[in-house]
Formats: C-alpha cells, sequence, structure tokens
C-alpha cells in the first residue's frame, strides 16, 4: 500500500467525519438559528467518552495516562454512548440559551463555554491526561491486515454518513425544517403562532450534540488519540465557515463547504513548503484564508455556493372555487 | 346557544403591569364578546400595547387575571395561549423571510403529524397524506386577500402591506378564535386599509374575535362594536366610539395625552 493510498484513507475519514459535524451545526445555525459557538465541545465529548470506553483501566501499558472509566467497551457500544453523550452535552449547553438571551448575547455565552471546558479538561490531568491527552485509543479493526482495517473502517465511515444523511433530511425538510427555519427567522413570531421554542431548541442541541458526539468517536477511534489541541474553539470556526461558505441553512450546500474547507484549503496548505525561518506559517495561512474567505462570502455571496433552496408544493384542487376555510374549524 | 357560549371570549380582571416603579398598566378590565370586534384606543403611553402584550402571553402580568373562552389563562406564555386559539401580531409586522408566502401560512397550521417526533422518524409516510389540506387551505387564504400571485416570493421581499397581511393570514391558519391586533392598519394605504377592515367584518361575521389596538379613530368607529379608552395605565371609558367622541374625559385625554 502506498503513501497516497493511505492519505486518501485519511482524507475520506476526515471528510466523512468532518461532515457529520457540519451537518450538525448547520441543523443548529443554518436552518434553526443557534449561534452555537461550543458546537467543538460536542465533538470532544464523543471522542473523550470513546476514548475512556474502549481503553482499558488507567493502570495499563505501565499506567503512563490518567483518565476515568476505562471499561474495554466495543466499538459499536461505545460510538452510540458517544453519541449519547454529545447529545446530553448539547442539551445542557442549549440551556444557557433558555434565559431568551439574543442571539449575539448567546452565541458569546457559548464560546466562553467552549473556552471554559478545554481549560478544565487541560488543567485536571486525572480526568482525561490533561494537555497530553489520550493515546492508544483501540482501534475496532486492530487486528485486521493494516490495509483492509483502514478500508474497513471507509466504509463504516461511510454508513455513518448515510445514516446521518436520513436523519438531517427528515428534520430539514418537510413540516419540521419550515418550523426550525420559521424559529430561525423570528422566534417571537414562530411562538405567537404556537411553536414551543425552548423544545425546539433542546430538540435541535441534542440531534446536533448527537451529529458532532457520533463525529468526535469516528475520529478519535481512527486516529488512535485525542487531546485539547484537537478541539481548540478555533475549531468550531472552520466548521462554520464550512456552514457559511456553503450556504446556511442548505444541507448541500454545507456539504460542499465542509469539502472545501476541511479538505482542500485547510489539508491543502500543508502541501506549501515550509518556510524554515517561519515554523508554522503554512498552517496559520490555512486559517488566514479561512477568515478572509467569510469576509467574501459575507459581502459578496451571503448564501452561499449552493443556497437554501426555494421549496415547491404540488398544485391543489382549485383554490379559486373552493369556499374559504379561515381554520377555525380545528378549533 | 348555551351559556357558555354567551360568555365573553376574553375577561381581563384588574391587570397591573409594572416596569421598575412605573404602572404601565394599572388595573386595567374590560372583556371581548364572541364574534365582535373591541377596539383600544387612548393617547401613546396609556398602556394599550402592553395590555395586548400581557394578554397574549408576550410579558408576563405583575398581577391581575386573564380567562380566555372561561379558562384561567394568566401567565401562561404565548405559544400556549396560541394553541388555545388565542394569537397575537405585532406593531411591525413579523414574518418568517427565509420562508415563502405560501410556507409562512402552511407553518402555522396546528397539530402538524410532520411536527411530531413520530413524524420526523417516519417522513412522508407519516405526514405525507395531511400536507395537501395544509398547502391547500394557505392558498385559498392567500386567494381570498388576493395574495395567490405571491405565493412563491419570499416573505423578505413582501411589501409593508403585503406582509401585514400574511401576518393576519398566518393567525388565521391557527384556527385562531380571538385574533389580538397591534395597529393592524399602521403604514397601510387607505385603499389596503379598507380592504383589511371588510376581511375583519367578513371573518367576525364567521364567528371569529378581534381586539385591536388601532390609532386611526375612523377605522375604529367602522369596524369597532365596542371601544375601550385608555389613559395613563387605566380604562377612562368604554362604549361605542360614536358616544365616546362626545364625552368630555375622552376629548381631555386626547388633547391633554
Amino acid at each position: 500500500m502506498g503513501a497516497w493510498e493511505f492519505y486518501a484513507v485519511v482524507l475520506l475519514v476526515y471528510l466523512g467525519t468532518n461532515l457529520l459535524s457540519v451537518w450538525g451545526l448547520n441543523l443548529q445555525f443554518g436552518v434553526s438559528g443557534v449561534a452555537n459557538l461550543a458546537y467543538i465541545v460536542m465533538v470532544a465529548a464523543g471522542a473523550y467518552t470513546y476514548g475512556v470506553l474502549t481503553l482499558g483501566p488507567d493502570t495499563g501499558n505501565g499506567g503512563f495516562q490518567h483518565y476515568v472509566i476505562g471499561l474495554s467497551l466495543p466499538f459499536p457500544l461505545a460510538v452510540v454512548a458517544a453519541a449519547t453523550v454529545g447529545a446530553v452535552v448539547g442539551v445542557l449547553v442549549g440551556l444557557t440559551g433558555l434565559k431568551r438571551l439574543r442571539q449575539d448575547y448567546q452565541a458569546m455565552a457559548m464560546l466562553v463555554v467552549s473556552i471554559m471546558a478545554a481549560t478544565v479538561v487541560s488543567a485536571d490531568t486525572g480526568l482525561l491526561n490533561g494537555n497530553e491527552g489520550l493515546s492508544l485509543i483501540p482501534n475496532p479493526f486492530a487486528d485486521l491486515d493494516p490495509e483492509l482495517g483502514r478500508w474497513a473502517y471507509v466504509g463504516v465511515v461511510v454508513v455513518a454518513c448515510a445514516a446521518g444523511w436520513i436523519v438531517l433530511r427528515r428534520l430539514t425538510t418537510g413540516p419540521m425544517g419550515r418550523t426550525l427555519r420559521a424559529m430561525r427567522d423570528d422566534e417571537y413570531a414562530a411562538a405567537a403562532i404556537g411553536k414551543d421554542i425552548v423544545v425546539l431548541r433542546l430538540m435541535v442541541q441534542a440531534v446536533g450534540g448527537a451529529f458532532a458526539g457520533l463525529s468526535g468517536a469516528l475520529l478519535a477511534a481512527f486516529i488512535g488519540g485525542w487531546s485539547p489541541s484537537a478541539w481548540a474553539y478555533t475549531e468550531t470556526l472552520a466548521l462554520l465557515t464550512a456552514v457559511i461558505v456553503g450556504g446556511m441553512g442548505s444541507d448541500r450546500g454545507a456539504s460542499v463547504g465542509t469539502l472545501v474547507v476541511t479538505i482542500l484549503i485547510l489539508q491543502g496548505v500543508q502541501f506549501l513548503p515550509q518556510i524554515p525561518s517561519h515554523p508554522g506559517l503554512t498552517e496559520d495561512l490555512g486559517w488566514i484564508v479561512l477568515g478572509s474567505l467569510v469576509i467574501l462570502f459575507i459581502f459578496l455571496r451571503p448564501q452561499g455556493l449552493l443556497p437554501e433552496r426555494r421549496p415547491s408544493y404540488a398544485e391543489t384542487a382549485d383554490p379559486g372555487m373552493a369556499e374559504v376555510d379561515a381554520g377555525r374549524r380545528d378549533g | 346557544m348555551t351559556a357558555a357560549r354567551a360568555k365573553p371570549i376574553l375577561e381581563v380582571e384588574g391587570l397591573v403591569k409594572r416596569y421598575g416603579g412605573v404602572h404601565a398598566v394599572d388595573g386595567v378590565s374590560f372583556s371581548v364578546e364572541r364574534a365582535s370586534i373591541t377596539g383600544i384606543i387612548g393617547p401613546n403611553g396609556a398602556g394599550k400595547s402592553t395590555v395586548l402584550g400581557v394578554v397574549s402571553g408576550f410579558l408576563p402580568p405583575t398581577s391581575g387575571r386573564i380567562r380566555f373562552d372561561g379558562d384561567d389563562v394568566t401567565g401562561e406564555p404565548m405559544h400556549r395561549l396560541a394553541r388555545r386559539g388565542l394569537v397575537r401580531t405585532f406593531q411591525l409586522a413579523r414574518v418568517f423571510g427565509g420562508l415563502t408566502a405560501l410556507e409562512n401560512l402552511a407553518v402555522a397550521a396546528p397539530r402538524q403529524r410532520g411536527e411530531r417526533t413520530l413524524g420526523v422518524l417516519g417522513g412522508r409516510w407519516v405526514w405525507g397524506t395531511e400536507e395537501p389540506g395544509v398547502v391547500g387551505r394557505a392558498r385559498r387564504l392567500l386567494h381570498t386577500f388576493g395574495m395567490a400571485a405571491s405565493e412563491n416570493e419570499y416573505a423578505r421581499n413582501l411589501s409593508g402591506g403585503q406582509r401585514r397581511a400574511v401576518e393576519v393570514m398566518r393567525a388565521l391558519m391557527t384556527g385562531a378564535r380571538l385574533l389580538v391586533l397591534d395597529e393592524p392598519m399602521a403604514g397601510l394605504s387607505p385603499a389596503l386599509s379598507r380592504q383589511l377592515e371588510e376581511a375583519f367584518l367578513r371573518l367576525v361575521e364567521e364567528g371569529l374575535s378581534l381586539l385591536l389596538v388601532e390609532h386611526e379613530l375612523d377605522t375604529v368607529e367602522r369596524i369597532c362594536g365596542k371601544v375601550v379608552v385608555m389613559a395613563q395605565g387605566r380604562v377612562l371609558s368604554e362604549g361605542r366610539m360614536a358616544e365616546l367622541r362626545l364625552r368630555q374625559e375622552v376629548q381631555d385625554a386626547y388633547v391633554i395625552g
């Protein structure tokens, strides 16, 4: 197996896990208007959950890393648990918005949550091995031939994405999609026609959180490690850029945005030659490009590459002739 | 007609709303009869919009009692009142800008299967049969309000008058029995305003009740059965507009206020 084939597998797994998290964020931010700047915390919750559930007790391997739990659970169980924890953390983070905070204040509150979570995890070395992070996180196909195992893992990611896409479309199309977009456009007007904003918002936090948790678990199992540097709050901004560039509220747009931002740009800059006198410059260049893209798109193409589509409704029988029913029959 | 039917659809008793030390509403009582239009008028700062806000669940009351259709609904939040059939519109029309005119109406249909967990999980299998009815009802409303041609226009691109109409139609889609309207005629041309008046009168004939705050007194005189005059957070007077015009305290409130 050549280096290129290995790299292709890496890119596919990155693309798949990023798709899952961008879809979840687009559901929250693009479709429902919840500016969740703590999104990466839910990804991390999934990754850590997967790690501590699949690793054995931390006395193993000479006790070189310290963490809680350590159950040696099998892959499927741990992944489901990770998605569940992601959903729970999503709901907890969502509770900060229940005081009817304005969207900008809510975004700030969530950003603070994100920074606080990273600080706590880094500082408490006994919890999740602090800044060093977890390593030797088990891969489900460790016993297979390495090449076969890698492609098998790509298969798992593809299945997860397919399932995620179906769930996502169920929420963003049809009556539920309409209701969520109404809440995004004006939550007071939505409440005035009977929508329970609190319930809807927490539901979106839970589902988006589950997407994030699943994404984090699949990524951690593939890399075999997870540490605070993997979930700095700037990672949320990268996901947010994918949503904005792709097209807020558009599932297809978010997918294209993921490809452009997390693969073409953030992976692409790594092929630029390093400049010895300025180490790390090329990585920073990636972030500079992302920042510029957000500004460019907001000014020149706010609807994104593939905008939210105007829905079409089938013809209904002769609206002009029918007697007008103002709807009070339902009362 | 049973006794319960004959009772007013809305009864407000001793309503108080304080902001800090300011009594925005200071012991207001009135009622709205079924299938009628009740107007609230008064000078700026009289507390009219605050009354609407509290009645519709947008603001919590400091004290007092609100009964809707015989049930005590004091302090219930807006979405619960809307589900009971009490729906408000806003002084500045609030539409869902990213939804089309048709969707703005369709989203308001009550108890849609597609909004429940089962509907989301089951998808079209669960809600597909219900949807044509919802869309059809929305189209009929658009047609009666002369907006059939705009059904696919995004609400953010509609004119002020059309937005107002969308808001009213959306409220009707919910199956509302009492519409609470905050200055429905504000910013409308006289022609549009007349059209909306006629629509209101038609809806009242069909059994709907309306409570509205309005500055345009000629409109109030034409459509309101009963008018409540407010000044400085209190009810000053109550009756038909033609009589109220003659009362000294009403004239004073408008001159002084």
